[in-house]
C-alpha cells in the first residue's frame, strides 16, 4: 500500500500529527539496536487503546503487517518492520495511570519509560525491579514483549515475575484483559505467555506491574582480579555459600578499560577482570553477606576487594556497567553482542573457550555480563567495511551459541530471539516443540501479520544468525 | 466409555505392560474424583508411555485425569467424564542435578518430601509449602500452581519453574524453557501449563530453581485482638525493612485449632503469625523491629517454638481438618492487599448469620485468604454463603474459588466463579492442546 494513502487513513484515527509516512521520517524507524532493515510503510502514534483497536482493524482490512515499538532499544531486531506495513510507536502512550503503593502495584501505559516508573515511586521507598541496562530509554511495553532482565534480576526475577495483568489488542482488534490486579485469578496464565512473546501474539496497551520496596541497606563491592579465572570461579563459590546477591556482574579488563575511559568510575585499568557485586536487605544481613563475599573473593585470588563508600560511588560504578555498550562503541567501529546462557558453574570453561575463539578467528572479544545467572554478553569487535572480518565474527558468534547449547544453556537470556535468532531456535527446540509454539502463534496471529519474521524459524536460513551484521549493529 | 473396559485394558497393557494397567476396584475406587471412579488406572514408567496413553485416549475419546499422589483432586469442577486415571507416581527419576548451579531437573512423580530430602543434603530447598505437603508430587504442585504461606517470601511455582517437558494428546513430548535460570527463547509455555490443572498436557519432567536454606528461622505471634489493629500491623510490617517468609493472620478459631484446643472463648481474635529467616543476628534485629511495631499499636509479641507443625497444617488445610470435620469446605479468595481485613470482617458476619463455624487463615502480605467452613448445622447453606462472599470479593476487586468441598456442593455452585474477557482465548488454547477434550474434561474454569 502506498505510504501516503495509508497515512491518510491512519490520520483519520489518530490525527494528522500522529502519522509519519515521508521517506526521511520512515528512515528513523528502519532499525533498532540490532540492525537496520526495511522501512515500515507508515509509523503511527496511538494515544489510547481505542486507537490501537482502530489501527488493528485497518491493518486487517488491508492485510498489512503490524509491528509495535517502544523505544527501539531492543537487541534482537524485535521492533523492525521486516515486511513493511504499519509500525505502532508508543511514545504517546506514556502515562502512569495509577500508582497504588498500599497494594504494591502500578498500572501503566506501554510507552512509560522503565526508569520513570521507578523514579515516580522512589520518594515513597519503592521501585520497579527489572532494570535492563537501557532502562533510561526502554519502555515497559517493550520490556513486557521481550521479558527483559537486567543486572538485578539475579535476586528479583525478570519482567514476567513482576507483571500482574495486561490489556492486549489482538490482530483483529479484539481487546482482552489477562491476569488481574492481584495474583491468583483462576484460569490459564495468559499473561505468562504474552510476556516474552516479542509482539507476535498481541499488542500490549496497558500493564499492571508489581512495585517492590527498596531495601534498607545496599552494599556494592568491586572485586579485582589479575586473572579472569579467579573471577569466574568466585561466582559459583558465592552461591555455594548460600548467598544470593542482588546483582553479580563481571567485566573483563578490555571492557573495563573502555568503560573507565568513558565514565571515569574508578575501575582499575591494569586488571584482568572485575566482579561488581551487590547485596541488599536488612543492614545486619548485608554486612554479614558483604564480609562473607569478600572472603570468598580473596580465597579465589582477588587482589583487592573495594566497597563503595557512598551512594555516589555506587552510582558511578553502575553508570560504568550500564553504559558499557556505549563505552565500547567509542573504541570500535562496530560490535556484535551475543546473549547466551550457561549454567553458572561452567563460566571458567566458557571464558577459556571465548578466549580461544579470539585466537582462532583473529578477533577482539570483550566480556561483560550477568555472571550470577550465567548470562553471557560477549562483545565481538569488527569494522563493517571489512567483509572478511564480518564472516569471522558470524562464525565466532555461532560457535559461542553452539557451546552454550552444548553446556545445557540457552540461545538467549534476555535480548530475545527476534529476527536475529529465529533460525537458531532448532538448536534448542525440536520440531515438536516448534510446531506447538507455531500452533499457539496461529491461535492469536493466524495470518502472521503481527511482527512477521520474529521468534519462530523462517525456514530460510536454518541454524544461522540473522540481521546482526547487515551494515548496522553499531554502538 | 464407548469402548468396552476389557478391550481398553488390553490395549493399554499392550502399550505399558500388564503390571502397569489396573481395572480392579481396589485400585480404581481410591482414585475417584468427586465420586466418579475411573474404569482403568495406568501407572506408566516413562514419559513416552504417558504420551502413548494420551494418544490412545485421544483416538478413542477416553477421558483421562492425570495425577501425582492425588492430594489436590478435590480442586476443580466435577469431571464430565472420567475413564482413565493416569498416575505419574512411578516417574521419579532425577534427570539432572548440579547443586552449585542451584537448578535441578526431575520427573513429575517425585514427591516434595523426597525432593526436599535430596536437595537438603546440599543445604538447598524449594521454598514451597503447597496443599498436599510432603506427599504432593512436583508435577501436581506445578499443575495446580499450588503455593502456601511461603508465597510471601518466595513467590509460587510460577516463579520457580524454568523448564518443562510435557506429554501432549497427540502422543508427543514437547519441551519448553530449559535448565538455566535465565532464558527467553520461545514462548513460555511453562507459565501456561503451571496452574492448568492437567487440562492442556501432562507435565512429565520439570526443571526448577533452587534456593539456599536460611541459616535460622523464627516464628513470632503478634496478638492484634481486632481486625483494625491487624490492618495497622500488616501495613507497618509491609512498609518496614523486614522481609517475612510467611505472614498469616488467624482468627480465634484458627489459633485454637492449631493448638488442638476446641474452644476459643478467651482467645484474642486476629493473631498475626510471621516467620523470618536469616542469621542469629538478623533474627534478633527482626524481633526488635517487630516488638516496636507491635507496641506501637498495643499488640503483644511472642516467639512461637516448634512452629513447623503449625505451618504444615496451615499449608495443608483440607488434609489437616478433614479427619475432624468431615464436611469441611475451603474457600480461597484472592484480594488486593488493602481489602483483606474488610473482607475477613464480612466473612465473619456472613458466617455468623448462616451459623457456620469458620476458621480463617489470611496471607495478608499477598492478599490470599483461606476460609474454612468447618461444619454445617442443620439449615445452613455453605453454597449460598460462598456465593455471597464471591460477590463481596468481586466488589473489592478480588475473586473466590472453592478449593475443597464435597462433590454435591459442586452441583450447586461453580467452584471457579467469575470469567473475564479472555475466556474465549482460554477455550481456544484448550482446543490447541487437546482438541478431543480428553484431558480432565470439565474440571477447569467454565467447564474447560
Amino acid at each position: 500500500m502506498k505510504s501516503n494513502a495509508l497515512a491518510k487513513e491512519l490520520a483519520r484515527i489518530v490525527g494528522e500529527d500522529g502519522v509519519l509516512w515521508r521517506d526521511e521520517d520512515l528512515m528513523l524507524y528502519e532499525y533498532d539496536a540490532l540492525s537496520s532493515m526495511r522501512q515500515p510503510d507508515a509509523v503511527v502514534f496511538p494515544r489510547k487503546t481505542e486507537h490501537v483497536v482502530q489501527i488493528a482493524k485497518l491493518a486487517l482490512r488491508h492485510g498489512l503487517p503490524m509491528v509495535a515499538r517502544g523505544a527501539g532499544t531492543g537487541l534482537s531486531g524485535g521492533s523492525v518492520a521486516t515486511e513493511g506495513g504499519i509500525l505502532l510507536g508508543f511514545s504517546r502512550m506514556k502515562q502512569i495511570l495509577e500508582i497504588d503503593l498500599e497494594n504494591q502495584r502500578a498500572r501503566v501505559q506501554p510507552g512509560v519509560v522503565n526508569l520513570d516508573l521507578s523514579l515516580a515511586v522512589a520518594d515513597d521507598g519503592y521501585y520497579y525491579a527489572p532494570d535492563p541496562s537501557s532502562q533510561k530509554a526502554c519502555t515497559i511495553g517493550g520490556n513486557v514483549a521481550e521479558n527483559s532482565g537486567g543486572p538485578h534480576t539475579l535476586a528479583y526475577g525478570v519482567t514476567v515475575n513482576h507483571v500482574l495483568g495486561l490489556e492486549l489488542v489482538l490482530p483483529d482488534g479484539e481487546v482482552i484483559h489477562t491476569g488481574a490486579s492481584h495474583w491468583a485469578r483462576p484460569g490459564y496464565d495468559l499473561s505468562g505467555v504474552f510476556v516474552g512473546s516479542e509482539g507476535t501474539l498481541g499488542i500490549v496497551t496497558e500493564a499492571t506491574v508489581r512495585l517492590s520496596r527498596k531495601p534498607e541497606a545496599v552494599k556494592t563491592l568491586l572485586a579485582i582480579y589479575n586473572e579472569v579465572v579467579g573471577a569466574t570461579r568466585t561466582v559459583a563459590a558465592i552461591t555455594a555459600k548460600g548467598i544470593t546477591p542482588a546483582a553479580l556482574e563481571m567485566m573483563d579488563g578490555f571492557c573495563l578499560r573502555a568503560v573507565e575511559d568513558a565514565v571515569h568510575a574508578g575501575y582499575p585499568r591494569d586488571c584482568a577482570a572485575v566482579l561488581l557485586i551487590e547485596v541488599e536487605g536488612l543492614k545486619e544481613a548485608v554486612e554479614e553477606h558483604a564480609d562473607e563475599i569478600e572472603a570468598v573473593c580473596r580465597e579465589n585470588l582477588a587482589r583487592d576487594v573495594r566497597r563503595a563508600k557512598s551512594a555516589e560511588e555506587r552510582d558511578l560504578l553502575w553508570k560504568g556497567r550500564k553504559g558499557a555498550f556505549g563505552a565500547i562503541g567509542r573504541i570500535t567501529p562496530n560490535f556484535y553482542v551475543q546473549d547466551g546462557v550457561i549454567p553458572r558453574t561452567r563460566l571458567p570453561e566458557m571464558l577459556d573457550f571465548i578466549g580461544s575463539l579470539e585466537k582462532k578467528y583473529d578477533l577482539h572479544i570483550g566480556n561483560i555480563f550477568h555472571a550470577g545467572d550465567g548470562n553471557l554478553h560477549p562483545l565481538i569487535m569488527y569494522d563493517e567495511r571489512n567483509r572478511d572480518q564480518i564472516g569471522r565474527v558470524i562464525k565466532a558468534a555461532k560457535d559461542i551459541i553452539t557451546r552454550c547449547v552444548e553446556m545445557g544453556g540457552s540461545i538467549t537470556g534476555e535480548h530475545g530471539v527476534g529476527l536475529e535468532k529465529s533460525d537458531l531456535m532448532p538448536l534448542i527446540f525440536s520440531e515438536v516443540d516448534l510446531e506447538l509454539m507455531g500452533r499457539i502463534k496461529n491461535l492469536f496471529n493466524p495470518q502472521g501479520r503481527l511482527n512477521p519474521g520474529k521468534l519462530l524459524p523462517t525456514g530460510k536460513m536454518c541454524g544461522e544468525l540473522r540481521g546482526g551484521l547487515m551494515g548496522g549493529g553499531t554502538a | 466409555m464407548t469402548v468396552a473396559v476389557d478391550s481398553v485394558r488390553a490395549d493399554l497393557a499392550a502399550l505399558l505392560g500388564e503390571s502397569r494397567v489396573h481395572s480392579e476396584a481396589a485400585v480404581c475406587a481410591p482414585l475417584a474424583v468427586d465420586g466418579k471412579a475411573p474404569q482403568v488406572a495406568v501407572f506408566p514408567a516413562a514419559a513416552e508411555q504417558v504420551a502413548a496413553v494420551l494418544h490412545y485416549a485421544s483416538e478413542h475419546q477416553l477421558a483421562v485425569i492425570p495425577q501425582g499422589h492425588g492430594t489436590k483432586l478435590s480442586l476443580g469442577s466435577v469431571p464430565r467424564q472420567y475413564d482413565i486415571a493416569l498416575s505419574l507416581r512411578d516417574l521419579k527419576r532425577v534427570i539432572h542435578y548440579e547443586p552449585a548451579d542451584l537448578t535441578i531437573s526431575v520427573e513429575a512423580g517425585i514427591t516434595l518430601g523426597e525432593f526436599q530430602n535430596l536437595v537438603g543434603q546440599s543445604n538447598l530447598w524449594l521454598p514451597l509449602d503447597p496443599r498436599g505437603g510432603a506427599e504432593s508430587s512436583i508435577g501436581g504442585i506445578i499443575a495446580a500452581n499450588a503455593a502456601g504461606p511461603l508465597r510471601q517470601g518466595f513467590g509460587g511455582p510460577r516463579d520457580m519453574v524454568i523448564g518443562l517437558k510435557i506429554a501432549t494428546t497427540d502422543g508427543k513430548i514437547a519441551k519448553t524453557g530449559g535448565r538455566v535460570v535465565k532464558n527467553v527463547a520461545g514462548y513460555d509455555l511453562g507459565k501456561l501449563l503451571t496452574g492448568s490443572l492437567g487440562t492442556l498436557g501432562v507435565i512429565v519432567e520439570a526443571s526448577l530453581k533452587l534456593f539456599p536454606k536460611p541459616p535460622e528461622r523464627a516464628t513470632f505471634m503478634m496478638r492484634a485482638g481486632t481486625l483494625g489493629i491487624a490492618r495497622e500491623l500488616r501495613r507497618s510490617i509491609l512498609r518496614s525493612p523486614l522481609d517475612p517468609m510467611r505472614l498469616v493472620l488467624l482468627d480465634a478459631t484458627a489459633t485454637a485449632l492449631l493448638d488442638d484446643s476446641t474452644k476459643a472463648p478467651d482467645r484474642p481474635d486476629a493473631e498475626l503469625w510471621i516467620e523470618l529467616g536469616g542469621s542469629h543476628r538478623v533474627i534478633e534485629r527482626c524481633m526488635l523491629e517487630l516488638r516496636q511495631l507491635a507496641s506501637a499499636v498495643g499488640a503483644t509479641l511472642a516467639r512461637r517454638e516448634d512452629a513447623e507443625v503449625a505451618w504444615e497444617r496451615m499449608s495443608n488445610l483440607a488434609h489437616w481438618l478433614q479427619p475432624k470435620y468431615r464436611d469441611v469446605t475451603v474457600l480461597k479468595v484472592a484480594l488486593p492487599l488493602v481489602a483483606t481485613e474488610e473482607f475477613l470482617s464480612r466473612a465473619q458476619q456472613e458466617a455468623e448469620s448462616e451459623k457456620i463455624a469458620l476458621a480463617s487463615f489470611a496471607q495478608v502480605g499477598v492478599g490470599i485468604v483461606h476460609l474454612c467452613a468447618l461444619q454445617e448445622t442443620l439449615g445452613t447453606s455453605i453454597g449460598a454463603w460462598a456465593l455471597r462472599l464471591r460477590q463481596a470479593a468481586a466488589g473489592l476487586g478480588g475473586s473466590l474459588i472453592i478449593e475443597h468441598c464435597q462433590a454435591d456442593l459442586k452441583g450447586q455452585v461453580d467452584v471457579w466463579g467469575a470469567k473475564g474477557d479472555d475466556l474465549d482465548v482460554m477455550r481456544k488454547m484448550k482446543a490447541v492442546w487437546d482438541p478431543q477434550a480428553v484431558l480432565s474434561p470439565g474440571r477447569f474454569v467454565d467447564g474447560i
